[in-house]
This record gives structure tokens, C-alpha cells and sequence, in this order.
């Protein structure tokens, strides 16, 4: 396998403020991601997943191991990692379309006519270009989370890192917003690490879904759905929903063991 | 008709609203009025508005009290603009690196809780009663506010707003440019409006205390021949400009922060 993100023995321990008591919430963690892969992280509230993320993105330090992506050894965000908060990050002085060409900003690879091109085409594919001059606080969260996508996409990260995207918004634009993901996995084959809550989000975006342990987190299991359910149904709603329900049950059984050990620990 | 007015935490028309502004004002008028011309209280203690009218036109006419006024705002803009220009670029230092928060932030706090009219008679030792000392004293009551203010918006911008652009590419400098001070202008703004407002208050006790113009002297003189409705009169200016330079930053940051009108 292509190992082009490659997690080795990863650990973080939180310190209370009086320095007396630890949290450990990563133990040694190992994980390897595919260029082009879709990852979907589920576990137990409180397990660890954002950590996880945020360390992978840079924003938070690992005390032990290392992360490296297309063999290089990263340490601090840079563009090669796109953030896609569960808050709306979307900047409320920019218009919508300026908040997308935002992403644009600091490429060096492209030009000023090319960074239009490239704001137009993701305006284009979260379907914004009506609200091209709204500001951000006139228009709905789950446009504001479009934003929030496009303009990471615009700034073409290597790899796109999404915390609980959509956990904020109604289910129907919810929906949406999962197809119009999986076009643009389609479409772009961006390599993508997704923490969600919702086991059916999970299988229907993932490429792999990967089970976190209560906390600390460590991986219980891996389950490549594409073995079970071909991407193609999923995305053209012809799954069959037989293997998706047994799926799903079979992933909400191993993460209700892992929430009770939660609860017994507390 | 008056229900309408009074809907729980409803909005206004506009011009409802200004209705209602100046409605207040004159109920105000009234009362004084009736108050001042029924005699109960000597029109040396309480002279009506019409008297005080009077007497705002003659401080324009008699007593050239336009140069006292452009001598007082002069201060005032000067020593505000001294202490924004040294104040901002620090808050958004101390807020920045926690070093200098960690090595101002106590000292600060112990200045701004000394009270500046404690601290004229010194500057007016160090300075003397020129217009440096009413500078200080203006200085001393705003700048230390103010760094605080400003630290405090620029801490106040949402960490997301910050992790995206590291995400996004951007350096340090970028950051500090292009996300933190937008973010934060609003209310750095608003602040500066209401630091503003302080200056006057300090601007009175320095022209009080040591000066042989402006407002603060001015009405400090007329008292001494109980000159009621001249001291009134000047009290009201430092009202009116006060109210427009308020309305001018009001109209400013709505123009320029449209986009938080919802
Ligand atoms: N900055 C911090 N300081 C101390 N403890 C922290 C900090 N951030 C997270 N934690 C702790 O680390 C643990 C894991 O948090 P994390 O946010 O990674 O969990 P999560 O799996 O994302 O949970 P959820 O599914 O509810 O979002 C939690 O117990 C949390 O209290
Ligand atoms: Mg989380």
C-alpha cells in the first residue's frame, strides 16, 4: 500500500493546569493513508479523534513519534494541510467570493489570473456563485461550511483534514453537502481524514472507516468499505442497504463497547 | 399605537427612533425650564435654557470662546492620537507574544487603577503648566485603557480564524496583517470611540488645574463671577461635541463594518 501519510507511534498526554494530573489521549499510534483516500475517524466522544487531527495538521504537538507526508518529516501547519473546522471559520469582512479566493492568497505555484480561475471553479462547485457578495453572517451555516471547504480546497492542500464538518447542521443540508463531498472526492481524489459522529456519514463518504478505542486512543479496527460496498452505489444511492445496515451495526457495536469502557473509567 | 413601542426587545424604524430622541430632550427642556422659571430656585443656581442660550451666543460673540474650543479639541485628538499610535502596535504585541503581556500586564494594571487628577500635581512639577502637562495628563488616563483594550480584542479573535491561516499558508506577519486586524478592527474601533470620551473628562481637570485656555479654563473663570449660565452654556458644548464626535465614529464604523449589520 501507499503509505503517503504516515503516522509512527504517535503519543500526547495532556497536563492539568497544576501540572498533577494526566490525561493520556494518544497512545503509541500508528496509522498509514493512502494518496487519493478517504478516511473516515469514528470512536467515543472524548477519545482523542480532534487531537489526532490536529496533531496530523500541525496545530497541536505530539510528545513522542513522528508524521510524515510523501516522506517528509512535518512539524507545524503549512498549506499542504487543509483545516476544515466543525465552526463556521469563514471570514465575516470577506464576501463569499473573497473568502474563497482567500485559500488562493499564499500560492506561489499560480498566477493572479489563475488564482480567479481557481476561485471561480470552486465557487462553481459548492454552488455559490449567487451568493458571490453576500458577507458570510447573510447566509445560512451550511453555505458558511461551503465556504469553509472551498476556500481549503482553493488553496490546494495535499491533504484535506475535516473535524465533524457537518456536526452542526440540519439533516438535509447535511445530505447535501455529503454528496456534493463525495463529487468532489470524485472529481479530485483529494486525500481525506473525516472525524464524524455518524456511522452512516461514515460509510457512506469513507474509503476506509478507522475505529478509535476510548481514550486513550488507540485503533481497534479498519474496515475497508469498498470491499463491502462499492463507492459507485454508495454515491449513485443503489447500495445494497442489506451489507450497509449490517455494517453499521457492526461498527456501532464495536464503538458502544468502547462508550461503555468510557463510562466505567469515569 | 403606543404598544407598538413597546414590543419586548423589538427593533424601531429609524426615524422612529430619532423621534423619540429628541422627544426626550425636550421633555428635558421642559422640566428644566418650568423648574428654573418658577422661582423655587435662584436663577443664579439654576438659570432657564433660554438664559443659557443667551449666553452660549455671547461666549461665541463676546468671549471668542471658538479659539478656547479648537485649543481643547486640538488637545484632545493630539494626545488621543499619541497615546493610539503607541498603544495599538504594544496590544497587539502583548497579545501576540506572552512574554511582553507577561512582563506589561501587571505594571499596566497598576498605573491605570492610579487615579489621573492624584497624578496632575506631579506631571505639573515635571512639566509645568504648559501644554506638555495637559498632554501627560491626557495621555496618562487613555494609554494605559487603552493598550488593554486592544490586547484584549486581538486576544478575543477566534482561534479558528488563526489555525485556518496557518493552514492556508500564511506566516506570522501574514496572519497579523491580513486576519488578525480585521478580525479585531470592529472593536478596536469602538474602543477608541469610547476612549475618546475619557479624554474629555480628563481634558477638563488639566485646564482646570493648569491652563490659561480652553474650555475647562474658560468655564473654570466664569465661575469665579458666577456666571451660571455661561458656565452651563460651556458644559453644554463639551456635551454637543462630545455627542458629535460619538455619531462620527458611529456613522464611520457602520459604514466601514457593514457587514456585521445583520
Ligand atoms: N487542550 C487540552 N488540554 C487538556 N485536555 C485536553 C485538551 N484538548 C483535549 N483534551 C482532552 O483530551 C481528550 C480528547 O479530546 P478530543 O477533543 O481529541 O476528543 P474527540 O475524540 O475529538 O471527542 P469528540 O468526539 O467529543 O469531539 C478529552 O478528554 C479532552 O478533555
Ligand atoms: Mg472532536
Amino acid at each position: 500500500m501507499d503509505k503517503f501519510i504516515k503516522v509512527t507511534d504517535v503519543t500526547k498526554t495532556y497536563w492539568s493546569e497544576d501540572g498533577k494530573t494526566e490525561t493520556k489521549v494518544v497512545l503509541p499510534l500508528s496509522l498509514t493513508i493512502a494518496e487519493g483516500e478517504m478516511v473516515m475517524f469514528l470512536g467515543p466522544s472524548g477519545c482523542g479523534k480532534t487531537t489526532l487531527m490536529r496533531i496530523i495538521g500541525g496545530l497541536e504537538k505530539q510528545d513522542q513519534g513522528s508524521i510524515t507526508l510523501a516522506g517528509d518529516l512535518l512539524a507545524g501547519p503549512d498549506r499542504r494541510r487543509g483545516m476544515v473546522f466543525q465552526s463556521y471559520s469563514s471570514f465575516p469582512w470577506l464576501r463569499v467570493r473573497d473568502n474563497i479566493k482567500f485559500g488562493t492568497r499564499y500560492r506561489k505555484d499560480v498566477s493572479a489570473a489563475e488564482k480567479e480561475e481557481i476561485t471561480d471553479h470552486y465557487m462553481d462547485m459548492v454552488g455559490l456563485f449567487a451568493y458571490s457578495d453576500f458577507y458570510t453572517n447573510r447566509i445560512s451555516g451550511g453555505m458558511r461550511q461551503r465556504v469553509a471547504i472551498a476556500r481549503t480546497l482553493a488553496s490546494s492542500p495535499d491533504i484535506l483534514l475535516m473535524d465533524e464538518p457537518f456536526g452542526a447542521l440540519d439533516a438535509q443540508t447535511r445530505e447535501h453537502l455529503q454528496f456534493q463531498l463525495m463529487d468532489i472526492n470524485k472529481s479530485e481524489k483529494k486525500t481525506t481524514i473525516f472525524v464524524t459522529h455518524d456511522v452512516e456519514e461514515a460509510i457512506l463518504l469513507a474509503d476506509r472507516v478507522v475505529i478509535f478505542s476510548a481514550r486513550p486512543a488507540r485503533v481497534v479496527k479498519e474496515i475497508d468499505v469498498n470491499a463491502v460496498i462499492p463507492a459507485e452505489d454508495r454515491r449513485n444511492n443503489t447500495a445494497d442497504m442489506q451489507k450497509f445496515f449490517s455494517l453499521r451495526n457492526e461498527i456501532l457495536k464495536i464503538i458502544r463497547a468502547e462508550y461503555r469502557q468510557t463510562m466505567e473509567t469515569i | 399605537m403606543i404598544k407598538s413601542l413597546f414590543v419586548f426587545r423589538d427593533a424601531l424604524p429609524r426615524k422612529t427612533e430619532i423621534i423619540l430622541g429628541i422627544f426626550g430632550f425636550i421633555f428635558f427642556l421642559t422640566i428644566w425650564h418650568m423648574t428654573a422659571s418658577s422661582g423655587v430656585i435662584r436663577p443664579e443656581f439654576l438659570p432657564t435654557p433660554f438664559a443659557v442660550a443667551q449666553a452660549f451666543v455671547r461666549l461665541f460673540t463676546e468671549r471668542d470662546f471658538a479659539s478656547d474650543i479648537i485649543v481643547s479639541v486640538g488637545r484632545v485628538w493630539f494626545a488621543f492620537l499619541l497615546s493610539v499610535v503607541i498603544a495599538v502596535p504594544l496590544g497587539l504585541m502583548m497579545s501576540t507574544y506572552r512574554a511582553v503581556g507577561a512582563i506589561l500586564e501587571p505594571f499596566i494594571d497598576f498605573l491605570r487603577y492610579l487615579p489621573v487628577p492624584a497624578l496632575v500635581p506631579l506631571l505639573v512639577i515635571w512639566f509645568g503648566v504648559g501644554e506638555t502637562s495637559k498632554i501627560a495628563v491626557l495621555w496618562m488616563g487613555t494609554f494605559f485603557q487603552l493598550i488593554l483594550l486592544i490586547a484584549d480584542d486581538t486576544k478575543r479573535v477566534p482561534t479558528e480564524y488563526i489555525e485556518s491561516g496557518h493552514t492556508l499558508g500564511a506566516s506570522n506577519g501574514q496572519i497579523m496583517r491580513h486576519i488578525i486586524i480585521p478580525a479585531a478592527l470592529p472593536n478596536m474601533i469602538d474602543n477608541l470611540r469610547i476612549t475618546l470620551g475619557w479624554c474629555w473628562t480628563y481634558l477638563i481637570i488639566a485646564e482646570i488645574v493648569a491652563a490659561n485656555s480652553g474650555i475647562g479654563h474658560m468655564i473654570w473663570s466664569l465661575r469665579r463671577f458666577v456666571k451660571t449660565p455661561e458656565v452651563m452654556a460651556g458644559i453644554i458644548a463639551i456635551g454637543i461635541i462630545g455627542l458629535l464626535t460619538d455619531q462620527a465614529f458611529r456613522f464611520a464604523h457602520a459604514r466601514l463594518f457593514s457587514y456585521q449589520r445583520r
